[in-house]
């Protein structure tokens, strides 16, 4: 990785140098100032978590519990009630099967869309930033301008299509629509990370080999690991996150974990369960902040490249 | 020149992208904006009566939901700027104090990680005028504070705007936190010693630097209030009555809920609109930016 | 029978013609070094040989076949570029048979050519590195390799040795050479680095502005430049080149500066009869400057000194001579003894002059 290590080493060192500004402080202990700016942070931060705090303990409380009113407090007898309810018997419109049966058909149309938008979305990049190709400017102009496109002004003609190509309301329907909508983005992320791969790499693989696809499979592919892996993760929690698409392509049959947990929420008949509610939030809602836990940084950088590039 | 195979192959991998754009994009939008001249209920029709094109923009503007949506835009709009301004007060503390940087960061970014319905359903759950924050705060005994602002359409905006905030600060904060990190130390060092005070410091020097990372916040926040969808129909499914509306829900009503292809497409179509105006700056930028760049290649 | 050749090749980048009607044919095993500055066309022509680039016009012929529209893996060649373009997720092995990855060859002839090529260039022990973990060297040997294991007849070289410090840089060089002479192979190999040029070519195309400034061997490239940019641009330091006036005389041609010194070249092998009071431009190089005048010299200058500069072996002075530099390239124990603003009796080397048309600034 001579080169692109190389830059990652410069990137690093201009952060260290960044992160070591003061060096004519002298070593106190702490500051008025810093004890002020820490406490406001602590307080925000506590703001942020609030949100968190609050579901959590509801979805381990009893509805009777819940009717006290008391919301912050904690549950005074620790129940995975709400839990059991959520995951295999909450309603979603008028089926009664819990929120597994989102989570399964979110699980069943993250893999095809990952497949999918990615494979696209790569090659395409790849073939922009690398080789000669015509109207490469005309082309990523276009996706630049594709990728702020509201879902709304397309929404209709897609649903036609997907009806006409019978995947309307399938896993594969949900799946397809999310690859074409990811696309624009993610060809610029790939495209500008392909864009600093050095020209005589290219120019050496060509005077080797001079096939797209071999020097694509074993040269390029070994090189994309870090942004893969961003690209990866930018795209698993945004698929995992979504309510639009899926609940307009979803149909009955292929409604992901979010259309349910929706459902649920604004339900609006009968009485409503909360502690049900909030434990069905917090399992949609786990395993995009699992990924983050593990990988925040990744995840950012996901984040911001997909917005900045996009 | 002769037929060379390795000239195609590359221009034949970009066929599939290719073909999704000219489909899925370019195709859909000139279909939409086709539909939008038309009477299309239900179905789509495909006669245009060249009288009266222009029919459903003008039923648009007649409509009272509309209208609220595209003031509820603005006010989202304007409300959600604190979210750039308050993830540029947490980024720029954060850059002075290091301490704590890593967690603070976590903290204040948790929040995108999650389904923007999760934290409807979240503050939705908070807000909840019997049982929610309100409870709490009246049992305190501070009874005259009003907290189920989703319950009273002069307030449920409000409710809205807090939810995106709470949602999109850390992601501004990040933006900034990157800014303020391109900033070359030495300014610090510089300001210092000219003695210059930490609020003149930010206003004269350090937010003036950063005005490129502002603007880029500003545009990416006005395209996420457009597309601000999923969190309206966790939190109030448009409601009290029409109070919430915005117009990427409206029009999706429009279509799913009454069914009216023709008015939806009108309605997309002026998000399209909306969008353009917010985006032609960037994209004349970019454009701008890239002549450039080419003209000094050569 | 000419191995490589460009005929009537143009090359337009949007409405900038970098390459207008260049011509130009090497032998089978020649070494032809393309010299310029940076800008003069030398690594564009070197991409259209490769086939990185195609051309606008003309034709480039390798052999009897005509690669004018081949793709480069096609054309029979293998390149050695600047910054090596290693593949950094791959072995120096796995580097190594990629190169060979459109040959089609059975597995053992493979293995067989990448022991040898390692062998050559005694890189066995790192086959199983990745380029990140080698040296600049070896990251350079490997890319030779890279090119080596392919078999062909004609190598190109793309200012391989720049990225390298001075001392490996001497010894690559003499490596290039050495297998050069070994392989009998034809190289074409682009640099800005005279030296590099001098000592490995056995032919150079000094080149600017696009087009081929002299084709000659090292020898006749120093001794013989075809114009000013050629006599400004070899040498090192460069060739003193000052105005002057011919003279002729009865038996005697010279050359009269305006300062009044003459400058004797009646010997000197006019390409068309000179005509008297021709303005021309004199290049006189440094190394054929003498203190001492013993020998025949053709002029002499009374110089102040300006300084002197010892590399060690060698020294250079620089005197003012007619409001400019006079650079000479002098003994180190001689130039110990110049001190500044002293006047020195300085000769010049009979038959040694090179004289151009100040007009035309080509050779007379």
């Amino acid at each position: 990785m001579t080169d692109l290590t190389a830059s990652q080493k410069a990137l690093g060192a201009e952060i260290a140098v960044h992160s070591a500004p003061y060096f004519p402080r002298r070593k106190k202990v702490i500051t008025g100032r810093s004890i002020a700016v820490l406490v406001f942070l602590a307080i925000c931060a506590l703001f942020f978590c609030i949100p968190l705090y609050v579901v959590i303990v509801t979805s381990f409380k009893t509805m009777d519990q819940i009717r006290e009113g008391a919301m912050f407090a904690l549950p005074n007898i620790w129940t995975l009630e709400a839990w059991d309810h959520a995951w295999n018997s909450a309603c979603s419109g008028t089926r009664c099967e819990g929120l597994k049966v989102g989570f399964w058909n979110s699980v069943a149309i993250l893999i095809p869309s990952l497949i999918l938008s990615i494979g696209l979305s790569i090659v395409t990049g790849y073939a922009l930033a690398l080789w000669n190709v015509k109207w490469a400017g005309t082309f990523l102009f276009i996706l630049f301008i594709c990728a702020f496109v509201p879902f709304q002004i397309i929404m209709f003609p897609l649903i036609s299509m997907t009806a006409t190509l019978k995947v309307y309301g399938s896993i594969w329907g949900v799946a397809l629509i999310h690859a074409v909508l990811a696309m624009p983005v993610l060809t610029l992320i790939f495209r500008n990370y392909y864009k600093d791969i050095p020209q005589e790499i290219m120019s050496a693989a060509i005077m080797d080999s001079g096939s797209f696809w071999k020097i694509f499979f074993e040269i390029i592919l070994p090189m994309s690991g870090n942004i893969l892996i961003v690209v990866l993760i930018l795209q698993i929690t945004s698929v995992w996150n979504d309510y639009l698409i899926g609940v307009t392509f979803g149909g009955m049959g292929a409604q992901p974990m979010t259309v349910n947990l929706a459902n649920l929420i604004t339900i609006s008949t009968g009485t409503v369960r909360y502690n049900d509610n909030m434990a069905a939030a917090l399992l949609t809602a786990i395993p995009p902040l699992v990924i983050y836990f593990i990988v925040g940084k990744l995840f950012v950088q996901g984040i911001t490249a997909g917005a900045i590039k996009g | 020149m002769a037929f060379r195979w390795s000239r195609w192959s590359p221009q034949l991998a970009l066929l599939p992208a290719g073909v999704v754009t000219l489909v899925a994009f370019i195709g859909a939008i000139l279909w939409t904006v086709y539909l939008s001249l038309t009477r299309s209920r239900r179905l789509p029709e495909y006669e245009i009566d060249w009288s009266e094109w222009g029919r459903q923009y003008q039923r648009l503007f007649n409509d009272d939901a509309w209208m609220i949506s595209l003031q509820n835009l603005i006010v989202l709009g304007l409300g959600s700027a604190l979210a750039i301004v308050f993830g540029f007060i947490l980024a720029a503390m954060i850059d002075r104090e290091k301490r704590g940087e890593s967690l603070f960061r976590t903290v204040f970014l948790y929040p995108l990680a999650i389904s923007l319905i999760v934290t409807g359903a979240a503050w939705r759950w908070i807000f909840n005028p019997e049982l929610g924050a309100e409870h709490f705060i009246h049992s305190l005994g501070l009874t005259w504070v009003n907290a189920s602002w989703l319950a009273r359409p002069e307030t449920a905006m409000y409710g809205v705007i807090l939810a995106s905030v709470w949602q999109s600060a850390g992601f501004y904060m990040a933006l900034m936190l990157a800014g303020l990190k391109s900033i070359n130390s030495e300014i610090w060092s510089a300001a210092r010693l000219d003695g210059v005070g930490l609020f003149r410091l930010y206003t004269e020097i350090i937010i003036p630097m950063m005005k490129f990372t502002f603007v880029t916040c500003a545009i990416l926040l006005s395209l996420g209030v457009i597309k601000a969808y999923d969190v309206i129909v966790a939190m109030t499914n448009g409601g009290p009555g029409q109070s919430t509306y915005v117009p990427a829900y409206f029009t999706i009503q429009a279509l799913s809920a009454k069914g009216n292809l023709g008015f939806a497409s009108a309605a997309a179509v002026l998000m399209l609109v909306i969008t353009a105006i917010i985006f032609l700056p960037l994209v004349l930028l970019t454009a701008w930016q890239q002549r450039r760049a080419q003209g000094a290649m050569r | 029978m000419p191995r490589v050749s460009f005929e009537h090749i143009t090359k337009n980048y949007g409405l900038m013609k970098v390459l207008d009607d260049l011509n130009l044919s090497i032998d089978d095993g020649d070494f032809l070094v393309l010299l310029g500055p940076s800008g003069c066309g030398k690594t564009t022509l070197l991409n259209l040989l490769a086939g990185l680039l195609d051309v606008t016009d003309g034709r480039i012929m390798i052999g009897e076949r005509d690669v004018t529209d081949l793709d480069p893996k096609d054309r029979g060649l293998a390149m050695v570029f600047q910054s090596y373009a290693l593949y950094p997720t791959k072995t120096v092995h796995g580097n190594l048979k990629f190169g060979l990855s459109a040959s089609k060859l059975p597995r053992e002839e493979i293995e067989k050519r990448i022991a040898w090529a390692a062998k050559l260039l005694q890189i066995e022990p790192l086959l199983n590195r990745k380029p990140g973990q080698l040296s600049g060297g070896q990251r350079q040997r490997v890319a030779i390799g890279r090119a080596l294991v392919k078999n062909v007849g004609v190598f190109l070289f793309d200012e391989p040795l720049s990225n390298l410090d001075a001392k490996l840089r001497t010894e690559m060089r003499l490596e290039i050479k050495k297998l050069h002479d070994q392989l009998k192979s034809t190289i074409v190999y682009v640099t800005h680095d005279q030296i590099e040029a001098m000592t490995m070519a056995t032919k150079i195309a000094v080149m600017n502005g696009g087009v081929i400034q002299q084709f000659g061997t090292p020898d006749e490239i120093y001794e013989r430049p075809a114009n000013l940019f050629v006599a400004g641009f070899i040498g090192s330091p460069a060739m003193n080149l000052r105005p002057a006036k011919l003279a002729l005389a009865a038996g005697k041609t010279e050359a009269v500066f305006a300062s009044g010194v003459r400058l004797d070249v009646s010997d000197y092998p006019f390409l068309a009869p000179p005509q008297d009071g021709a303005e021309i431009i004199a290049g006189l190089r440094p190394e054929h400057f003498t203190l001492a005048a013993d020998s025949a010299t053709a002029a002499t200058f009374t110089v102040p000194v300006q300084y002197a500069e010892r590399t060690g072996p060698d020294a250079s002075a620089y005197f003012t001579f007619e409001d400019d530099v006079l650079a000479l390239r002098v003994d180190p124990d001689a130039a110990a003894r110049l001190t500044p603003g002293q006047s020195v009796s300085v000769s010049y080397l009979k038959g040694k002059a090179n004289l151009f048309d100040a007009r035309t600034g080509q050779r007379m």
